[in-house]
């Protein structure tokens, strides 16, 4: 009994000792309450208010992956507001004008978040923050957004026509000619000073392709993503807009008005054997394309396979719609005044809406010369779908094509360059991934 | 460290980008047209004799349904008449 009791003691007096000083840290780690009377409590709670922050924004700096940067005056009062009034306009394009709302709305309450003050939602401990470093800063989430890309897109039309794929490929001239127009501006003007890392995530923009316009301004200009994203993903959501007067314009009534031959049934041995095929040129050519074509034919592999229902189901659906809210959220929390309130921003979407209109041209340019050579015509309408915004872009061939022949039905043929212009994107941006290295 | 021409450095991208982008796709087209006789040849579709299955048990149906729409019609005239 005495024993016992002694051990009782002993374990009681090492228990108070280990627990002294950790309640000692906990004292010294929160700050201690100081009472304070009711007008101080009023005054400093009033302190801490949006209205206030506004009202008193000064220059400060703060940490952006892992150094400082000045943050103006500027950026820190009227920039918000006004960034916040851009949040309320994407709002409003994708509800009103329905604009990609699936992206436009998360990228801009992402925005209408990251500019709020004091709660630095957007910073290294706000969940905007984290979300960003989780998923977008190392690349994961277009990734992740490709594979379900796979998942829904059927390489049917492509595998009954290959010879359409050069269409895909002749609209990726937009990547490089932006780039080239973007490193001339900074080289013949003072207006903006591009290096050739950021001509080069601001060419991809012509690919019209946001998940890969995503990846590769990650991976080579971080500090433009945000501008790049949104420029990115207002041209796909413009692509009825942009293109029908170009495709009119460069092609004559008769081109609009060809029938093409209609498409051979592809078995479904060709589009289980496709992604394997897809991914062993790849790996073969372009090492450095693989991430993106390696998702993309992931995805298709599960779809087309038939025995794994479940997970292509998945891919479709749950998977996209969740990073989909995730990589929006978090590409919105770059639209930080300091960042998107600068020139850069304009010529970003000046050159994104060049860019757009390049590949759109140099793929129905492309249609016309593969006519000259080739007694299967091909109707140019569709070399606009060259441009991967999958399946938009199809729909404006199709629907163009409409016009000029009621009954000529484009859409199916308009599919092949549309999926390959999404190969053709990743590749060139593979390229560009390599020779950066 | 000598200046670099953006411009040139541009447009040596662009060479490069594009030739890669069509050397891959053309590529792409030609292993696909390969790919597509070779298994047309070899692999002709599993689902075709099924089709035909199919048709012909759909014709047998339209037979039969013609059969009986004949009967029905002679057992209704001989109840008439």
């Amino acid at each position: 009994m005495k024993r016992l009791l002694l051990a009782f003691f002993l374990l009681f007096g090492t228990l108070q000792a280990s627990s002294e000083p950790a309640h000692d840290e906990v004292v010294t780690a929160g700050k201690e309450y100081v009472s304070k009377d009711m007008g101080t409590m009023v005054v400093d709670f009033l302190k801490s208010t949006g209205l206030y922050a506004f009202m008193t924004a000064e220059d400060t700096t703060k940490m952006d992956h892992g150094h400082e940067i000045e943050v103006s005056e500027f950026s820190q009062g009227w920039g918000r507001v006004i960034m916040i009034l851009i949040a309320f306009l994407l709002f409003y394009l994708a509800i009103v004008k329905n604009f990609e709302p699936l992206l436009l709305l998360p990228i801009g309450f992402g925005g209408l978040l990251a500019n709020i003050p004091i709660a630095d939602i957007s910073g290294p401990n706000g969940f905007l923050g984290i979300l960003f470093e989780a998923g977008v800063a190392n690349g994961l989430f277009p990734i992740l957004i490709f594979m379900g890309v796979g998942a829904m897109t059927d390489f049917g039309p492509l595998l009954s026509n290959p010879k359409v794929a050069l269409l895909g490929g002749a609209a990726q001239f937009g990547i490089f000619g932006t780039l080239v127009g973007a490193v001339a501006l900074t080289q013949y003007t003072d207006m903006f000073s591009f290096s050739l890392q950021q001509a080069s995530a601001i060419g991809i923009i012509g690919g019209a392709d946001g998940p890969t316009s995503i990846f590769v301004a990650t991976n080579l200009a971080p500090e433009l993503l945000g501008a790049i994203a949104v420029a990115s993903y207002s041209y796909m959501a413009l692509v009825p807009i942009i293109q029908p007067p170009i495709m009119k314009g460069l092609t004559t009534e008769e081109e609009r008005k060809i029938q093409m031959k209609s498409l051979r049934a592809v078995s479904k041995l060709e589009k289980i054997v496709f992604p394997l095929t897809v991914i062993t040129l790849t790996l073969l050519v372009l090492p450095d394309a693989t991430p993106l074509v390696g998702a993309l034919m992931f995805g298709n592999f599960l779809k087309e396979s038939g025995v794994v229902a479940r997970l292509s189901d998945t891919l479709q659906n749950a998977l996209i719609n969740i990073i989909t809210i995730f990589l929006g959220l978090s590409v919105g929390s770059k639209l930080a005044a300091e960042k998107f309130l600068v020139a850069e921003t304009l010529g970003i979407l000046v050159l994104g809406l060049i860019a757009f209109s390049i590949g759109t041209a140099s793929g129905v340019i492309m249609a016309k010369i593969m006519n000259k050579f080739s007694k299967d015509k091909v109707n140019p309408l569709i070399g606009s779908a060259g441009v991967s915004a999958v399946p938009m872009a199809a729909r404006v061939s199709n629907k163009v094509g409409m016009e000029a022949k009621p009954g000529n039905m484009l859409l199916m043929h308009a599919m092949g360059p549309n999926v390959a212009g999404v190969i053709g994107s990743a590749v060139a941006a593979g390229v560009l991934l390599s020779i950066f290295k | 460290m000598e200046e670099i021409n953006l411009v040139s450095e541009g447009f040596k991208f662009m060479i490069l980008g594009m030739g890669t982008v069509f050397l891959f796709l053309i590529l792409m087209i030609f292993v696909l047209n390969l790919q597509a006789k070779i298994i047309q040849k070899f692999f002709p579709q599993t689902n075709i004799p099924h089709k035909k299955d199919d048709s012909s048990s759909k014709k047998d149906l339209d037979e039969e349904k013609r059969v009986v729409a004949a009967i029905t019609g002679a057992i209704m005239a001989v109840k008439k008449g």
